[in-house]
């Protein structure tokens, strides 16, 4: 395994803490849909931010640390939906990081969280073993591209913010 | 590397067409019927009446025995019952949002949820 | 940054989306469904303080629930049926509907009696161990059904010893009452009501339109007959709701408190639409023991209510009040209609 420096390590701590705290503070919010444990994916925004800043490694342990952990807040089959919802995303990101430049994050986290819900979906029809749950797709995806839009585009103002200051990964 | 702006012109493209198939789907979902099984008030299955194509049954246990629920394209009901009242029997089939089927001896309520009721009645007295 | 304040605004615009559409969609009409009194209910109101008002009607259920219910040992009505014939105290609730319902009794003379329930009891009807009395047996029961020998003074009840009372023909019609009075008060301007098929309406619906109820069809899977209401009661009885077969025969729940058998007049049902919850309740199984020549005396005589009456020979008969408002459906609706006038 990849040996990481202790200031990696701490900076991969900190986004593991951010992504849970989103994912905690979102299932507080009144589920938009009727399938229990579908969530709107905001913690994605980590995945995305990870992925490009960080790289696929590091953002892959963030993801499945903060899955985990989620799950054993959130209880019930949360862990399928997060787990299907994250993979998905983080499949994508791997996709759109070779088609985007780090200005163009926003656009990934757009892509991130229609990715999110399709995996949630394809879980969703999986476990209720109703194909007609598909139907909410169009509307799951509308609602996406919208928070991934608004996500993205707070993470990318976020970052150029960050650049200014002098810390980065080690090269 | 695309521009921003292809990138925007997509994602605004993948928006109009999402919202555009919510709307179609919203509207032809007042066809369809979800018939939703419950025991003791807890979601045991949602079966999608409108997409079965061959009859078929399953059984759900309950403290009073076991119920034998038929499916068939776009109806329900309650074939068999071990309760004693048998009027969750005599209901006989369901295929709208106005009367759920109750089998109160062994706890089961079967209710369509889609919006499949005929538009004009708001209630069913009986 | 060259576009900071464009973004800015967009993330403006995004996040009042965001908070904007929950809202526009949530609305103002509640629905509450729950299990009490053997049976389904669910309840729909409309208007400022309808989520507050639902959880109240529901404590209100469960407690009109305790209180009335003759197998739960700690009501009010089973102690009163387990006294051995002492007096015991009523609460409020209890007191004024035992007084409405045997006001009733009185009033429709033989075809209602709350005392019923012994004879009910030996036809397996409250158990759903269905059995045909022997006739002796009966004729036994039938000496314990008089509700004039029931006594109430002062909120205080005695109910004579091998008697018992049950208040199942009225109770849900009463809890209906009793909810509407809670949402008027509450400021809820539109609710529909069903308890466990009794139908019961508060103003009109939310969009001004009457309220559309269906009465459900006796022997076929859909509706016979629509009637639009607004503010009003709407219970149907019908021996078709619980019955069962033996040697061919046919036996439903609907007694007649005279013979200790089931009413047979040659009604499939009857539908009652009054102001009054308890009123229709106990009317809708009355004028079924009645049949149609004493229902229609029975109307003319007292007024204050409507009814639609579908028959075993497919025919229809509504009081004049409903003209308007009644009409058949499906199956029904090449049957022949009678309207009985004053």
């Amino acid at each position: 395994m990849k040996r990481f420096s202790l200031r990696q390590l701490t900076y991969m701590a900190v986004l593991t803490a951010v992504a849970l705290t989103i994912f905690v503070l979102e299932s507080q919010l009144p589920a938009p849909f009727p399938i229990p444990g579908v969530k709107l994916g905001l913690a994605n925004i980590v995945t995305v931010y990870a992925v490009f800043v960080l790289g696929p490694g590091p953002a892959a342990m963030i993801l499945l640390a903060r899955v985990l952990l989620g799950s054993l807040f959130a209880g019930g089959m949360t862990i399928f939906y997060s787990l299907a919802g994250g993979l998905c995303c983080y499949l994508a990101m791997l996709v759109m990081r070779k088609l985007l430049t780090k200005r163009q994050i926003w656009v990934a986290s757009v892509f991130g969280a229609m990715a999110h819900n399709i995996g949630q979906i394809a879980m969703a029809v999986a476990i209720t073993r109703t194909p007609g749950v598909a139907a909410y797709l169009p509307v799951l995806l509308v609602s996406g591209i919208l928070t991934g839009l608004f996500t993205g585009l707070c993470a990318q103002f976020l970052i150029h913010r960050l650049e200014r200051i002098p810390f980065r990964r080690q090269p | 590397m695309k521009s921003t702006k292809f990138w925007a012109v997509l994602i605004a493209a993948l928006l109009a067409v999402s919202l555009a198939a919510s709307f179609l789907l919203l509207n032809s979902r007042s066809g369809s019927a979800d018939a939703a099984v419950y025991q003791n008030g807890e979601l045991l299955r949602t079966i999608d009446l409108s997409r079965v194509t061959a009859p078929y049954s399953f059984t759900v246990d309950g403290p009073a025995g076991v119920n034998a629920i038929l499916v068939e394209p776009g109806r329900i009901c309650v074939s068999h019952a071990d309760c004693p009242d048998q009027i969750c029997v005599h209901q006989g089939w369901i295929s709208n949002s106005v009367v759920p089927i109750v089998c109160l001896p062994n706890q089961l309520v079967i209710q369509i949820t889609g919006s499949a009721r005929p538009n004009d009645i708001d209630g069913v007295t009986k | 940054m060259k576009v900071s304040v464009p973004l800015s605004a967009l993330l403006a615009l995004l996040l009042l989306a965001s908070c904007a559409a929950p809202s526009a969609a949530g609305g103002q009409s509640h629905t509450v469904t729950l299990l009490a009194m053997d049976t389904v209910m669910e309840l729909t109101a409309s208007g400022e303080g309808s989520e507050a008002a639902l959880e109240e009607a529901s404590a209100l259920i469960a407690r009109l629930e305790s209180l009335l219910s003759v197998t739960d040992e700690d009501s009010e009505i089973y102690a009163a049926n387990h006294s051995g014939g002492a007096p015991v105290p009523l609460s409020g609730d209890t007191a004024r509907l035992l007084e409405q319902a045997l006001d009733l009794c009185g009033d429709i003379g033989g075809a209602l009696d709350v005392t019923v329930y012994p004879v009910v009891r030996a036809w397996g009807f409250t158990t759903g161990r269905y059995q045909v009395p022997e006739e002796d047996a009966l004729s036994g029961l039938l000496q314990l059904v008089d509700h004039t020998r029931i006594s109430l003074e002062d909120g205080v009840l005695t109910v004579p010893d091998g008697m018992e009372l049950d208040l199942g023909a009225v109770a849900k019609g009463y809890t209906g009452d009793r909810i509407l009075d809670l949402f008027r008060s509450s400021g809820v301007t539109s609710a529909l009501l069903d308890l466990g098929g009794n139908l019961q309406t508060l103003g009109a619906k939310p969009d001004g339109s009457p309220w559309r109820i269906a009465i459900q069809d006796p022997v076929g899977e859909g509706y016979a007959g629509v009637v639009e209401v607004e503010n009003k009661a709407v219970i149907t009885s019908g021996g078709y709701e619980r019955y069962f077969e033996e040697d061919g025969v046919v036996y439903w729940h609907i007694i007649d408190p005279a013979t200790g058998c089931p009413a047979r007049s040659g009604l499939l049902s009857v539908t009652i639409v009054a102001d009054s919850g308890a009123l229709g309740d106990a009317l809708s199984t009355a004028l079924f023991v009645m049949g149609r020549e004493r229902a229609g005396d029975y109307w003319r005589s007292r007024g204050g209510f409507d009814f639609i009456l579908l028959g075993e020979d497919g025919t229809v008969t509504i009081t004049e009040g409903l003209e308007d408002s009644f009409s058949l459906y499906g199956d029904w609706s090449d049957h022949e209609l009678e309207v009985i006038r004053r």
